[in-house]
This record gives C-alpha cells, structure tokens and sequence, in this order.
C-alpha cells in the first residue's frame, strides 16, 4: 500500500504536507509490514533541529531496531504522544494514526526532490 | 559461498498461509504468518495452542550393538539415568569443553538412539560420531527424511487427543503412534516453557498431520515467536547462549552433564573448568529503563564503563512487556542476583536488572 500523494525516502519514510511549510513523517506499510510487531518508538523532542539523513529516531519490533531519518531538515513541530506505550498502532495504520512527528522543514522545496509514489513503488518492488 | 536453503517438505503449506520466511540454520523456515505476527502466535502458545514447523532441526540415528554405550562415551548427559522411551538434553562438547552443539537424545533402546541435533550443526555433530563410532555401531544423518512439528501451549493435549495421539505420558518421554497410515513419535518436549509435543514424522506424511493439528485448532506459529518464548523461559540457543567459545559451566548447563562419568567428549577441560570456576556466567536481564537488549551489546558495571560482559540474546518478552535478555558476565565483576546494572544501548547507557531466568513461570510439566 503506497498512498498517491505523499513523498517518500529509500529509508521507508513518508512525508505529508500539514501545514504551510510543516510536514507529517512517518514510515511506510512496506517498512512496517517488514519489521513486524512494533513495540517502542523513540522519538525526538520537540523544538530539536533535525539534518536531512541523520537518524532522530527509532522503531523497535520483538525482533529488530530500525532507525528512523530525517527525509529533510528542519525542526521538529510536533511528536505523536499517543504512540507511548500503543507504538502497534504504527503497524495498524502507518499512514495513519501512526505518524511519527511533524517538521517544519528549513526549505519546503527540499520535499520536491524526495521519490513519489511510483518511483517508491519501484524501489520496493527491486528490494 | 552460500549454499542454496533447503525446503521445508511443508514449505508450501507455509506459503498458502502468508508467512514471512528467514534462513534458519541453512534452512528456509517461516518466521511469523499473516494475520498473525510474533505477539500473536507467541500469545497463541501462552494461552491457547501453537504449531510450529521445525524440520530444520537435525535427526540422525544411532544403532548397533551398544549403540546408547556409544553415545555416553561422546556426549555429556548420562544416558544410563533414562529408559527407553525416554528423551534427554544433552550436549556435544569438543576438547576444550566448547559446545558443538546442545541436542536432544531419544533412547528407543540399547542399540538405538535417535538424536536431533540443531539444524546447522547436524552434520558436524554426525561427521564427529561417525568417525568416533566402533565397528558394528552405524550413525546415519536422516536430516530431511522426517519433519518435526512442535505443538505447544495450554491446549496442546486436548488438541492431539481430538486427533487420537496419545499425550498423557510424561515430560520428556515419548511413544511410537499410528497416525493415517503412518508412525508418529510423540514426544512430550518443547522449547517454549508450556506444556507441549514433539511430533516426528516421515517427511512424505508430514502434510496429514500439519493440515489435522491446524485443522484441530492450534494456530501456525513461526520461528521468531519460537525465539521470544524461548528467550522467556531462560532456554539457551546454540551459536548465541552456546557456542564452541562458550562453555556449559559458563552457561549453566551443567545439569546436562554426566559429571559422575568417566568418559565423554571435554570431560578434562570441562572439569578443570568447573574446579577453578569459569571466568564468566550466563545471567538473565531485565530491562528497568525502555531498554531492549539486543545480542552482542555491551554490559556495563552500576558504576563507571569498563565493560564487564555481552548480551547472548535479548528481545522484548511479549508476556511481561519488558526488554529481556541473556548475558555472559565477568565472574570478577562480582554481580549477584536483584543488582542494578546497564547495557549501552547504541551509545546511550540502559539500566538493567540482573535476574535468574526463567523470565515467566514454567509449565513444561
């Protein structure tokens, strides 16, 4: 499952636009489907400065931990508290209720560069 | 370099059902199943019932004129202290009191013993006995002429009777079944802490008795719940808690050796080990900070960061809902059980409680 309209990295994140210039991160179906059962999500803080590729995260399921990268840079807006201790929602729903932060990016036109949906379906469907 | 997986005769049984496959020891094995997921099935073993497929895990028989004398003489356990119809955990150690490999021992008799072995260890395990066998004893690796499957959980026994295998023997005891036009070895063992079978059946016929246990109810379970149950019950895993590197007196496994004995693989160096003691012990972990230990991490001292001992094995116990894990620590380090001590969870220092495993209660029996 790979929404139309949202942009995505070849870490298996994807971005939404929310508000003017803030974005919803969280990870795909692909990267939730493949680390099984989620039980703790790390995140940030918010007000932290993120760079663009640097880890400000983690998803832990029973069997593996899988950092979570900033797709752009910019500062963190807002972290979804309701994944404290229900971090299975992000497997339940991952575009969904399971969003993981909000950025305000440093530049909106970085997410222009960053894949759609086709050319994320296709990295999924080579990997 | 890497051989191609084998198949599991049940492979595409598994298949149908949507599981996830991951490389088990050389073998391609299901490690969870759609619709289900390790919390699920491990949860399903807990509390209901769980099958598993583990035809990975090794078979090879021993047979001949003082066949079970032969096998004392090699691996650790006493095989003189079970009958026939008995089942054993036993372990295959090297000179150096290593472990090759931890097994389990099936006594049909004096003159045959039929082993399973772990699956990437089988033929070593066989290559060791066969060159060690006298005249007259034969050791032949069966490895893929049977399929195992484990049948664990509260239900598990009200499940195979509905089917007509016997089940009130007991723990670690086994019997010979008919089943549809085949022999079924029923044997009352597991690796998840419940009440549980062993069943051991010729490949071909695997997929009856697969399609009757499921169709009795227990749910499809895959390896990685097997490994979180495991893990729950303190049970060591070879090339992890186990290894040529680590010994059963370091691991605790001593129960498993034949000490009394005067002859078996690493007797000198596992004795020698014992009198001075070992450098370092297997302790259970729990986590007190979000903390889940992982393999190979670091454990740290309550106070300072020299490193006093490495995570085995680590996982989040789906029962208790908190990071769990095996460690080898420094006997110089002085731990004992209730302390408070930390691993270095990528670079960030997580408190840990030392304990003695099992994590949740055992009901094997």
């Amino acid at each position: 499952m790979i929404p139309e309209d949202l942009r995505y990295t070849a870490e298996h994140e994807w971005l939404a636009p929310a508000d003017a210039g803030v974005f919803k991160v969280g990870i795909t179906d692909f990267a939730q489907e493949a680390l099984g059962d989620i039980v703790f999500v790390q995140l940030p803080e918010v007000g932290a400065k993120v760079q663009a590729g640097d880890s400000f995260g983690e998803v832990e399921s029973t069997k593996s931990v899988s950092e979570i990268y900033a797709p752009v840079s910019g500062e963190v807006v807002a972290v979804n508290s309701a994944l404290d201790g229900a971090a299975e929602v992000i497997n339940a729903d991952p575009y969904g209720a399971g969003w993981l932060v909000e950025l305000k990016a440093d530049d909106p036109a970085a997410v222009d560069a960053l894949l759609d949906a086709a050319a994320y379906q296709e990295l999924t469907t080579n990997s | 370099m890497t051989q191609p997986l084998r198949h599991p005769a049940l492979y595409h049984r598994h298949a149908a059902l949507g599981a996830k496959f991951a490389a088990f020891g050389g073998w391609d094995m299901p490690l969870e199943y759609a619709g289900g997921g390790v919390l699920k099935e491990h949860t399903a073993v807990r509390e209901d019932a769980g099958v598993f497929d583990v035809s990975h895990l090794g078979k090879a028989r021993v047979r001949g004129r003082g066949a079970a004398d032969f096998v004392n003489r090699c691996l650790s356990n006493d095989l003189n202290r079970i009958a026939a119809g008995q089942a054993q955990y036993t372990l295959c150690l090297d000179e150096n009191g290593g472990v090759v490999d931890d097994l389990i021992a099936y006594r049909f008799g004096d003159d045959d013993v039929f082993l399973i072995p772990n699956a990437a260890n089988t033929a070593e395990v066989v290559r060791r006995l066969v060159a060690a066998a006298p005249t007259g004893i034969s050791v032949v690796d069966q490895h893929e002429l049977f399929a195992v499957l484990a049948v664990q959980g509260p239900r598990a026994a009200e499940l195979l009777d509905g089917i007509g295998l016997p089940t009130d023997h007991d723990y670690m005891s086994f019997t010979v079944s008919a089943f549809q036009g085949t022999d079924v070895v029923v044997c009352r063992t597991g690796y998840t802490g419940e009440h549980g079978y062993e069943l051991v059946v010729p490949s071909h016929d695997a997929h009856t008795l697969w399609d009757a246990v499921v169709a009795a109810g227990a749910r499809p379970c895959g390896l990685a719940a097997r490994d979180t149950l495991r893990t729950e019950m303190g049970y060591p895993l070879h090339g992890q808690d186990l290894s040529p590197q680590i010994s059963p007196v370091q691991a605790r496994s001593g129960w498993a050796v034949g000490w009394g004995k005067e002859q078996f693989w690493g007797r000198d160096a596992l004795l020698a080990e014992k009198a001075a003691g070992p450098r370092r012990l297997l302790w259970g972990v729990e986590a007190v900070d979000r903390g889940i230990p992982r393999a190979h991490m670091t454990v740290l001292p309550a106070e300072g960061e020299t490193p006093i001992g490495e995570v085995t094995s680590g996982t989040f116990s789906p029962t208790r809902k908190v990071g769990i894990g095996l460690a080898l620590i420094d006997t110089a380090a002085g731990v004992s059980e209730g302390d408070e001590i930390a691993l270095d969870v990528r670079g960030r220092r997580s408190k840990v409680r030392v304990v003695k495993p099992p994590f949740v209660k055992s009901n094997v029996r």
